[in-house]
């Protein structure tokens, strides 16, 4: 092959590579226009069926992985603490600091971004797994058939549970990280509980940070997860790839958006944050 | 301008660069039951997805009662949906609600009934099918005989014009299989319904067909009543109706 030729291959190779990619993310905004369209279509038509739909999604989504958060983040919030007074320990030994300041990175950071991405696991591959199954055995084509829109009826109330259930669950992730912290820095370290639950350092803008993730985190997890089941081709191949996907994509999604949500936090407060 | 109630005309598609379709021409009339036959992966079930919007063509034209159908968005295909109905291959019943909650669902979004009246509408039409007593179970307790009948009752309920029937009979017992025929053909004489059905079972085709459409490579390689088929000389025609593992037709996969 000449070099010619070999380049003219690779080129158009990326080409391709960058074609699907582009039209992936247009069909991914489209999703999410569409949704956004179904809640405001939602409202104006005041659909009494869809609020069963949008109880059972809250309860799914919600209530069924409360006990996984509050599991992972207690033990995370156990695990990072210790690691904190240990290495404080070496340095400085003092520990005055470590509830405060960890309290400080929770609010503004760990708490929904780990509630995030534990949610993507659970409620991304339920989701794509779920569409992607109605997918591939043609149920999707039949609500087209019977007149439904299937982001109305399918993305829209999972969207409207997942954004509420996912700051739901970041305030009680957060509380039980730093619940479970305090106790381990008390019976590992021997901090005074009055000194590690110091809410003094919290601002306003903490808080703020914290909603602002949890709300995107909420939006995006749904979306991916929805339009990667709407995408999945084939048969049970075709779920187990969605699924993977929606993992895969969701848990990105919420780290490129801690990152971007992070970032232009830092620019708004000026550094001072 | 199409003469013909539903028509096909040079209808292209591929599925990532591989073609399915390849300049396929049909024309069906009012009142006629239609059997589209073919191997497996041929474009039987492709094609009649184009009808109905659930499919988008590369090339060529889809005609239905005198209106050019195939470039219609998402939104305005609603109308011709509740002209042409799908008994979909795998019956396709929604698994989260009962039997009656899935017929009421269409009668509910086209039809604009209420929820109850359309549930109590969605219990007759599910009697009609003699699946009255199933109304409030759920798909998945059920044969799939049953399903297939509910899944038509969800069909027929919006009264369609034209019913698409994707392998009505395959996966169901031979009794059963018979009485989905019967309904079809019933449909057909009593009520003047158009009945396009992808299937490749011969007794259907035999039993059922006004005409039946034989696609093979992407095109329609002959159209022909049942006892013009039987009678056909074309080798490939014969190998199929016949069921021969060996002849000239092109199997792709096999």
């Amino acid at each position: 092959m000449t070099v010619a030729g070999f380049l003219t291959t690779r080129i158009t190779a990326l080409g391709a590579a960058v074609l699907a990619a582009t039209r992936a993310g247009v069909e991914l905004w489209l999703v999410y226009v569409s949704t956004i369209a179904g809640i405001v279509r939602g409202f104006s038509r005041k659909n009494r069926r869809n609020r069963g739909e949008l109880a059972r999604q809250l309860h799914a989504v919600g209530n069924k992985s409360l006990v996984f958060i509050i599991v992972t983040l207690g033990f995370i919030g156990m695990v990072m603490t210790y690691q904190a007074c240990l290495q404080l320990g070496r340095v400085t030994g003092d520990y005055s600091q470590v509830g405060s300041q960890f309290l400080r990175l929770i609010v503004s950071d760990f708490g929904p971004t780990l509630t995030g991405l534990m949610l993507a696991t659970r409620v991304g591959a339920g989701i794509a797994a779920e569409i992607g199954s109605m997918k591939v055995t043609e149920q999707i084509d039949a609500l087209r058939m019977s007149g439904v829109l299937p982001i109305d009826h399918l993305i829209v109330p999972r969207f409207v549970a997942c954004v509420v259930m996912t700051l739901a669950l970041s305030v009680i992730g957060s509380l039980v990280m730093y619940g479970a912290g305090g106790l381990t820095a008390q019976y590992s370290f021997g901090v005074n509980p009055h000194t590690f639950y110091d809410l003094s350092f919290i601002r306003p803008r903490h808080v703020v940070l914290m909603v602002v993730k949890a709300l995107a985190y909420g939006a995006a997890i749904p979306i991916v997860a929805g339009f990667c089941g709407l995408r999945a081709r084939g048969s049970s191949e075709g779920v187990g790839w969605a699924t993977t996907a929606a993992v895969i994509g969701g848990s990105f999604a919420v780290i490129v958006l801690d990152f971007i949500i992070s970032a232009a936090a830092l620019f708004v407060t000026g550094g001072d944050l | 301008m199409s003469t013909a109630f539903i028509e096909f005309r040079g209808v292209t598609k591929a599925f990532s660069g591989k073609p399915v379709l390849r300049g396929m021409s049909l024309a069906v009339d009012k009142g006629e039951v239609m059997f589209i036959i073919g191997t497996s992966g041929v474009g039987k079930s492709v094609t009649i997805k184009h009808l109905i919007g659930l499919l988008r063509i590369d090339e060529g034209e889809i005609w239905f009662d005198g209106a050019r159908v195939d470039q219609l968005p998402e939104r305005a295909l609603a109308p011709l949906r509740k002209r042409i109905g799908m008994v979909f291959q795998s019956s396709t019943l929604f698994d989260s609600m009962t039997l009656a909650e899935n017929v009421a669902l269409p009668l509910r979004k086209h039809g604009k009934l209420s929820h109850n009246d359309a549930l109590a509408e969605a219990r007759e039409r599910l009697a009609q099918v003699y699946m009255a007593e199933y109304a409030d179970r759920y798909p998945a307790e059920l044969s799939d005989g049953m399903r297939k009948r509910a899944a038509i009752a969800r069909t027929l309920a919006l009264s369609p014009e034209v019913v698409l029937f994707d392998e009505p009979t395959t996966g169901l017992d031979p009794v059963s299989a018979r009485r989905v025929d019967r309904l079809i053909r019933e449909l057909a004489d009593k009520l003047g319904m158009t009945a396009i059905v992808v299937s490749h079972d011969p007794p259907s085709i035999f039993g059922v067909a006004d005409r039946v459409a034989f696609l093979y490579r992407g095109v329609v390689h002959v159209v022909a009543t049942p006892a013009e088929l039987r009678a056909s000389p074309d080798p490939v025609v014969q190998q199929f109706i016949t069921g021969r593992s060996k002849g000239p037709m092109e199997t792709p996969g096999f």
